[in-house]
């Protein structure tokens, strides 16, 4: 595969990582009552792509 | 009509600000992106991970596009399912059980507009996140593999959205209808395997079952569905969901006794 | 003119029954005060006022075309919309346009003393916040009828003092309807009683009919001594109680007025320490009705 290919492959998914990451860790930020503790959940949403972020808005920001 | 606006505004401001409208299309791209990379790079790792006996010698065969994008929606099909379970089972029992219903249900509310918004919101994301998720699987099956008609991508996304309006349907009928959300989840999802079930044992003759719906779907990619037959299936669908719409509004006027006062 | 009469009103879940035989009219533009220990039935009463609960058996009669405002207990808010979009939204659900539902929300909200949270996220607010914006969703749609869940007893006495200005103001000309066990603040607004005690009225009238009743006013005298109030109280034609030192006489029906009490002092030069009338309070005569039924 050529170079070009595989920039074109992982673009997209980059986008996406990094945008559900910004969201998540803005919304964390001003999260007053996440569920569980927030340092925790950053650690999360930075060092597992894509799940990470998932993960914090259906379980870890509660409505608030 | 002016209270389905005002609700439907509530349910957009919702879905927003809870970040549903972000992370459940990102989960489809996920599940679509998947499948192809995958497919793609499966020959390279069980090379390089030597799990091989010396000297085997293997052809991978490349599959067609098509057995890619098929796979896709068998992926939408299972945790795609449970994503769309997991995302709306709460919709209305969620409002009961916290409480947040009562300050509606004491106005002169029309519940078939409530209940209407509420399934408008969630089929809209739905769709579009299946829509996203099967475009995705497209851009790297073409990156990776080979072209597939747009035409046909076309009629079968189609064809498989009138069957993702379904399990909607049942996933918000289920939530209205039941004291939480993950009762309304257990339940729709008993719902989903009955009807897979029954048409799995007794359905083989039945063309209009709507659970043929997906199977008609990926017949588009082959060749194309018995017409006849899809009309049929598309027919009944239609009139499932409809009973659904009507069934929603109405438990969930019969429930509005069961908010958290 | 009474807007809402209610009959027999009950409300049963299998054999227990919330509610059991309520009857009461409301009077249009009165308050009416819904006092209970827990477990009363008052919640109970209010939700099937409010058309959450439907009676299992009873009637309820409004007037044509009313409208009616409900504030739960602990009112509970979409934690994603801001107050004013909360009561924009609310506004207009109660059939208010569209077009003057902001500047209502935000006036109403304003006079809650909520206008500088405005745009705040509900999902921020404090217990208090909470109770005013509940306040203004009631009151947004400027209902005929208003319906009160214990609308003060989450708040500080400063709270408390600042609400119940504003409810009595509501009721110029608005008929309210709450319930309360902070009987000093019922004592406060009220033009008619209800009692209730494991789902039943057990006392309903007027604050003075209730009083007279149950606990009319007495002439207090308090002496030096026992003996002087006994020798003294021996001497009266008027019904009387002796307590230690004080002598207690009820001034209904045939008893004595303070003057003739007062003459009558004077005229046998009695050591006295004090006399004065003495009135029980709400909580009184509700703990006393509440015992004996």
């Amino acid at each position: 595969m050529d170079q070009t290919t595989l920039v074109l492959a992982l673009l997209p998914i980059l986008i996406i990582q990094l945008a559900l990451m910004i969201f998540a860790l803005v919304d964390l930020i001003k999260n007053p009552n996440p569920n569980g503790p927030k340092w925790m959940w950053a650690v999360l949403i930075v060092v597992i792509n894509i799940i990470g972020p998932i993960l914090y808005f259906v379980i870890g920001r509660r409505n608030y | 009509m002016k209270q389905f606006s005002i609700l439907m505004q509530k349910e957009w401001r919702e879905n927003i600000r809870n970040y549903k409208i972000y992370w459940v299309p990102a989960i489809f791209i996920l599940l679509g992106i998947t499948e192809p990379v995958v497919n793609f790079f499966l020959p390279q790792i069980l090379e390089s991970s030597g799990g091989l006996p010396e000297g085997a010698v293997f052809e991978f065969p490349t599959p067609p596009p098509e057995q890619i994008l098929t796979a896709v929606m068998e992926q939408f099909q299972t945790i795609g399912l449970a994503v769309l379970i997991l995302a709306y089972m709460g919709t209305v029992a969620g409002e009961r059980k916290s409480g947040t219903a009562t300050l509606l249900y004491v106005r002169p509310l029309s519940f078939p507009a409530y209940f209407l918004s509420k399934w408008v919101m969630a089929s809209a994301i739905s769709l579009v996140s299946v829509w996203v998720g099967f475009l995705a699987g497209y851009y790297y099956t073409l990156l990776f593999f080979d072209r597939v008609e747009g035409m046909e991508l076309f009629q079968m996304v189609g064809t498989y959205s009138i069957w993702v309006l379904l399990i909607v349907s049942i996933i918000v009928a289920a939530s209205a209808a039941m004291p939480n959300g993950g009762l309304a989840a257990a339940v729709a999802f008993a719902i989903y395997l009955i009807l897979q079930l029954t048409d799995g044992l007794f359905g083989a003759a039945w063309s209009i079952s709507p659970v043929k719906l997906p199977q008609y779907a990926a017949a588009w990619l082959a060749d194309s569905p018995d017409s006849g037959s899809l009309a049929g299936a598309i027919g009944i669908t239609a009139l499932i969901i409809l009973a659904l719409l009507v069934f929603g509004s109405w438990i969930s006027w019969k429930n509005k006794a069961k908010t958290k006062v | 003119m009474s807007i809402l009469v209610v009959e027999k009103l009950t409300k049963r879940y299998g054999q227990e029954s919330a509610v059991e035989d309520l009857s009461f009219v409301l009077e249009k533009e009165t308050a009416t005060a819904l006092i209970g220990p827990n477990g009363a039935g008052k919640t109970t009463s209010l939700s099937m006022l409010a058309d959450l609960l439907s009676p299992s058996s009873g009637k309820i009669t409004v007037a044509k075309g009313l409208t009616i405002g409900f504030l739960p207990q602990y009112p509970q808010f979409f934690p994603w919309l801001t107050a004013l979009e909360f009561t924009e939204m609310a506004a207009k659900l109660s059939g208010i346009e569209s077009k003057k539902a902001r500047l209502q929300a935000s006036r109403t909200l304003g006079f809650v003393g909520l206008e500088s949270a405005m745009n705040k996220k509900t999902g921020t607010f404090s217990g208090g916040m909470k109770q005013r914006l509940g306040l203004a969703q009631a009151i947004v749609h400027q209902p005929k009828l208003l319906l009160l869940d214990e609308p003060i007893s989450a708040l500080d006495p400063t709270g408390r003092r600042e609400i119940m200005d504003l409810l009595k103001a509501l009721q110029q000309d608005t008929t309210i309807l709450y319930s309360t066990h902070i009987l000093n603040d019922a004592e406060e607004m009220t033009d008619q009683l209800l009692f209730m005690k494991g789902g039943r009225l057990i006392e309903q009238g007027s604050l003075n009919d209730v009083k007279n009743r149950h606990a009319s006013p007495h002439i207090r005298i308090r002496f030096t001594n026992p003996y002087q109030a006994a020798e003294f109280a021996g001497r009266l034609t008027w019904e009387r109680e002796i307590k230690g030192a004080v002598v207690f006489l009820p001034v209904y029906k045939n008893g004595p007025s303070m003057q003739q009490v007062l003459e009558v002092l004077a005229s046998e030069k009695q050591d006295i320490l004090g006399v004065d009338y003495q009135t029980a309070s709400l909580e009184d005569i509700f703990l006393k009705v509440v015992a004996a039924k």
